[in-house]
C-alpha cells in the first residue's frame, strides 16, 4: 500500500505536532529516508523553540495600569493612551474627546470619587480582587519578596506605605505566608501579603492608608468577578483580604486577621 | 449598579492571564510597543462590548485573540483610508513596519535577536499566522477561525513564513551567523 507522498502542509504539521496520526508513520518514513527533509524538520523545530525564547520573555513584563483599568469592566468613557498615540489621534478626536469627557466619562469617575469620598471603598475591594487575582495566579512570582526574609519584607513594606505593617500568622488557620510585595494604590501605595494553604489556594490580605478618614468600617464583604473581598477600615487604615474561597472560610480568616491586629495594637498602646 | 439587563461578566482571572499573550500577539501584529498596548485596550473594551457573543465555557484566550485581529485589521483599513486624504503621517510606510526594538530584550543568544529580525520583515499575516502556531501553539483550525480563513489559507502562510526564515538564515554571511551550523 503506497501512502499519499509527504507534502508541505505534512511537515509544517508534524513540526507543530499537529499531524494526523495517521500520517504520521509516511512522514517519519519519509525523513529517514531523506536526510535534507530530516534536517529542515530539525531546523523549524528549533526555530520553533527559538521563537518562544525569544517571545515568552514579554509575557513576565508589569502589565500597565491603564489595561488592568479595561480588562477590569466595560467602559464608559474615555481611557488613557500611550503618549504616542495621543499625538497621533488627538487633531481629529478632540471632539469626539471632549463630547465623551462631558457625557459619559465624567460620570462614570465622578461616580468613583463620590462613592470613595463618601467612604465606601468600591475602588478598593476591585482593586484589591484585580490585584489578588493578577498575582494569585502566578505560580513563580506572586510576591516579591518570599516569606522567609518576611523581616526585610516588612520592615521595606512599612518604610514604603509610611507606617508599621506586619505579615499576621494565619496558620491556625491552615494558610501559611508565602511572601509579599508593594502594589499601586488608588493614592497611596499598597502592602499585599500572600498566603496559601495546603490545596493550593491562595488568600491576600492588601493593606493601604486611608486617603480620607473614613471613620471605622466593620467587615464589609464583596464578590466581585469572582473573587470573595472581605475589607473594612481601621485606624485609618484600610484592609482588604481577598480569595477564590467561600464566604465562610474568607470570613473567619478575617476575623483571625483582625484580632491579630487588634492585639498587636494593644501592644502597641501599652 | 443592578443593571438586570447586562450580561454576565467575563471571568476575570482569565481575562488577566490572558493580557500578557494579547500584548505580545499585539507587538507581533503591530511591531510597536505602545501601538500594541493601544490595540490591547481597544481589544478588551471591545470584549466587554461584545462579551454577550462569549461563550461561557470556551477558550476565552481564542476569543480574546480573534477580537483583536478584527480591531486591528479594522483600524489599519481606516488609517489607510485616511491616508489617501492626509499626506502628513510622520511614520511613511511603516504602519507595519517592526519597531520593536531588540535592544528592549537581551537576549543571551545571538540568534534570537537575528531571528526576531527575520520575524520583524515577514509580512504581518505571515507574522500572526507563525506566531499563533509555533507559539500560542493553537491548533490549524482554531487559528482559522481567529483569522476568519480557510485551514488551507493558514498552513499556506505558515509554509510561506517558515521558508522565508529559512532562506533568511540561509542567506545570512558566514560570519554573522554561520556558527550555528556547526554541529
Amino acid at each position: 500500500m503506497n501512502p499519499l507522498p509527504v507534502t508541505d502542509a505534512d511537515l509544517d504539521a508534524y513540526v507543530d505536532g499537529q499531524l494526523l496520526p495517521s500520517r504520521v508513520a509516511a512522514v517519519e518514513d519519509a525523513l529517514v529516508r531523506d536526510p535534507a527533509l530530516a534536517a529542515s524538520v530539525a531546523d523549524a523545530r528549533r526555530r520553533n523553540a527559538d521563537l518562544r525564547d525569544a517571545l515568552d520573555p514579554w509575557l513576565a513584563e508589569p502589565i500597565p495600569d491603564r489595561l488592568l483599568a479595561a480588562a477590569s469592566g466595560p467602559t464608559t468613557g474615555p481611557s488613557a493612551r500611550s503618549p504616542e498615540t495621543m499625538r497621533r489621534w488627538l487633531v481629529p478626536l478632540t471632539a469626539v474627546v471632549a463630547t465623551l469627557m462631558v457625557g459619559l466619562g465624567a460620570g462614570w469617575f465622578a461616580r468613583d470619587m463620590q462613592l470613595e469620598r463618601a467612604g465606601t471603598p468600591t475602588t478598593f475591594t476591585r482593586q484589591a480582587a484585580l490585584t489578588h487575582a493578577l498575582y494569585a495566579a502566578d505560580a513563580n512570582r506572586p510576591v516579591e519578596v518570599w516569606a522567609p526574609e518576611e523581616k526585610r519584607l516588612v520592615a521595606w513594606l512599612s518604610k514604603r506605605l509610611g507606617f508599621p505593617v506586619s505579615a499576621p500568622d494565619l496558620n491556625s488557620t491552615g494558610f501559611a505566608l508565602v511572601g509579599g510585595r508593594l502594589v499601586a494604590g488608588h493614592q497611596n501605595p499598597t502592602a499585599l501579603f500572600m498566603y496559601e494553604n495546603a490545596d493550593k489556594q491562595r488568600l491576600s490580605l492588601q493593606v493601604r492608608k486611608q486617603p480620607v478618614d473614613g471613620g471605622e468600617v466593620a467587615f464589609r464583604y464583596a464578590l466581585e468577578n469572582g473573587v470573595g473581598v472581605f475589607y473594612w477600615i481601621e485606624d485609618n487604615c484600610s484592609y482588604a483580604l481577598s480569595g477564590n474561597v467561600d464566604r465562610a472560610q474568607l470570613l473567619a480568616v478575617g476575623r483571625v486577621v483582625y484580632g491579630q491586629l487588634a492585639a498587636l495594637e494593644a501592644s502597641v498602646a501599652k | 449598579m443592578a443593571d438586570v439587563a447586562a450580561p454576565p461578566p467575563l471571568p476575570q482571572p482569565d481575562l488577566l492571564a490572558a493580557i500578557p499573550r494579547l500584548r505580545r500577539y499585539a507587538r507581533v501584529l503591530t511591531g510597536d510597543t505602545n501601538r500594541a498596548d493601544d490595540l490591547v485596550q481597544d481589544t478588551l473594551a471591545r470584549a466587554w462590548e461584545k462579551r454577550r457573543l462569549w461563550a461561557a465555557g470556551s477558550d476565552l484566550r481564542a476569543w480574546l485573540f480573534t477580537i483583536m485581529h478584527n480591531v486591528f485589521v479594522n483600524q489599519r483599513a481606516l488609517a489607510r483610508r485616511e491616508k489617501l486624504h492626509v499626506s502628513l503621517d510622520d511614520g511613511g510606510e511603516g504602519h507595519e513596519a517592526w519597531q520593536i526594538p531588540v535592544r528592549a530584550t537581551q537576549y543571551a543568544r545571538v540568534e534570537l535577536t537575528e531571528l526576531m529580525e527575520h520575524v520583524g520583515r515577514l509580512p504581518v499575516d505571515q507574522r500572526e499566522v507563525l506566531l499563533l502556531a509555533a507559539v500560542e501553539e493553537l491548533r490549524y483550525e482554531e487559528i482559522a477561525v481567529v483569522l476568519a480563513i480557510p485551514v488551507g489559507t493558514v498552513m499556506s502562510r505558515l509554509s510561506r513564513a517558515r521558508a522565508k526564515l529559512r532562506n533568511a538564515f540561509a542567506d545570512a554571511p558566514a560570519g554573522a551567523g554561520g556558527l550555528k551550523v556547526v554541529k
